[in-house]
């Protein structure tokens, strides 16, 4: 059986040794423009879809919004654009996954740096 | 007013209180990509599938941060993050039927951190260390990636794995003592 001191050395090595084997990684700069590109393709196709519904409202449609009774609308259309949304991010993974599988990660570090 | 179990896509969010939920976002998605990275990279084993897992984490993230934020009562939100990543995680596993890598698709990006004449010295332990890693349940393995690589306390992984915290200390005290025997046994 190991003595107290020695098991007490033994456990700081090994504590040592995991602090310098599970350094934290530092993320590739491809990721980050790849997230914030997403993140950014969600923002725009959002307020593209409020814009777009607003634009289409003439003044007596704008009354009309008024009344409780006709708040179906916005909310149906608020729903599509989350719909949208989620379907532009799941194109944009489908498109992004494709891309990966038909020329492997450099065609994919090209293509989101071409998007830069 | 949306009640504290509620939560409500950004999508659907009055334009003002969007902008201010994507602010915050942005803040919390720059503090913790590093930490998300690396524990993703940790679990999975390559970069490439950490990459996704990562964008994956932060897609959901962003979907719940507002109910995130309103349940947290000021209390960080890192844990909440790493549990979703975790969740991810398991699922890559189950879905693919994969088991993590071993050895990890490279130590080079630890290893340039050393000079030359600590890698000589330094570079077989770690080896061995992270092989040994591998031979850990999951969920050791797993707090001891979070301890390490994420320097996260015993309270902050206790809350990312669902845990007591007094749970959550034996379970890492046990792990490393596993590993102990494990190398003195080589």
């Amino acid at each position: 059986m190991s003595e107290p001191s020695e098991s007490l050395r033994d456990n700081w090595d090994v504590e040592k040794l995991l602090a310098d084997a599970l350094r934290p990684i530092e993320p590739p700069e491809r990721l980050s423009g790849r997230i914030e590109d997403t993140f950014a393709a969600i923002t725009q196709t959002a307020a593209e879809e409020l814009s777009a519904w607003a634009e289409e409202l003439s003044e007596s449609e704008l009354r009309a919004l008024r009344d409780p009774r006709n708040w179906v609308r916005p909310v149906v259309a608020v729903s599509a654009g989350g719909i949208a949304t989620g379907a532009l991010v799941v194109l944009e993974l489908r498109r992004r996954s494709k891309q990966k599988s038909e020329s492997g990660l450099r065609a994919l570090s090209s293509g989101v740096r071409s998007r830069l | 007013m949306s009640g504290p179990e509620e939560n409500v896509e950004p999508a659907q969010m009055p334009p003002a209180a969007k902008a201010e939920l994507d602010r915050a976002f942005e803040d919390f998605y720059r503090a913790h990509l590093r930490d998300v990275y690396s524990y993703a990279y940790y679990r999975v084993g390559n970069h490439h599938d950490a990459e996704d897992l990562t964008e994956q984490a932060f897609l959901q993230a962003y979907r719940h941060f507002d109910r995130a934020r309103r349940e947290s009562d000021g209390r960080p939100l890192r844990p909440w993050l790493i549990r979703i990543a975790h969740n991810l995680a398991s699922n890559y596993y189950r879905d693919r039927s994969r088991r993590p890598q071993t050895p990890l698709e490279s130590v080079d990006p630890i290893a340039t951190r050393h000079d030359t004449e600590a890698i000589a010295e330094g570079r077989e332990e770690l080896r061995e260390v992270m092989a040994n890693l591998e031979h850990l349940s999951e969920d050791r393995r797993e707090a001891l990636i979070m301890r390490f690589a994420l320097g996260m306390d015993n309270r902050e992984i206790a809350r990312a794995l669902g845990r007591s915290d007094g749970a959550t200390k034996v379970l890492i005290h046990r792990a490393i003592k596993q590993l102990q025997e494990e190398m003195s046994d080589e």
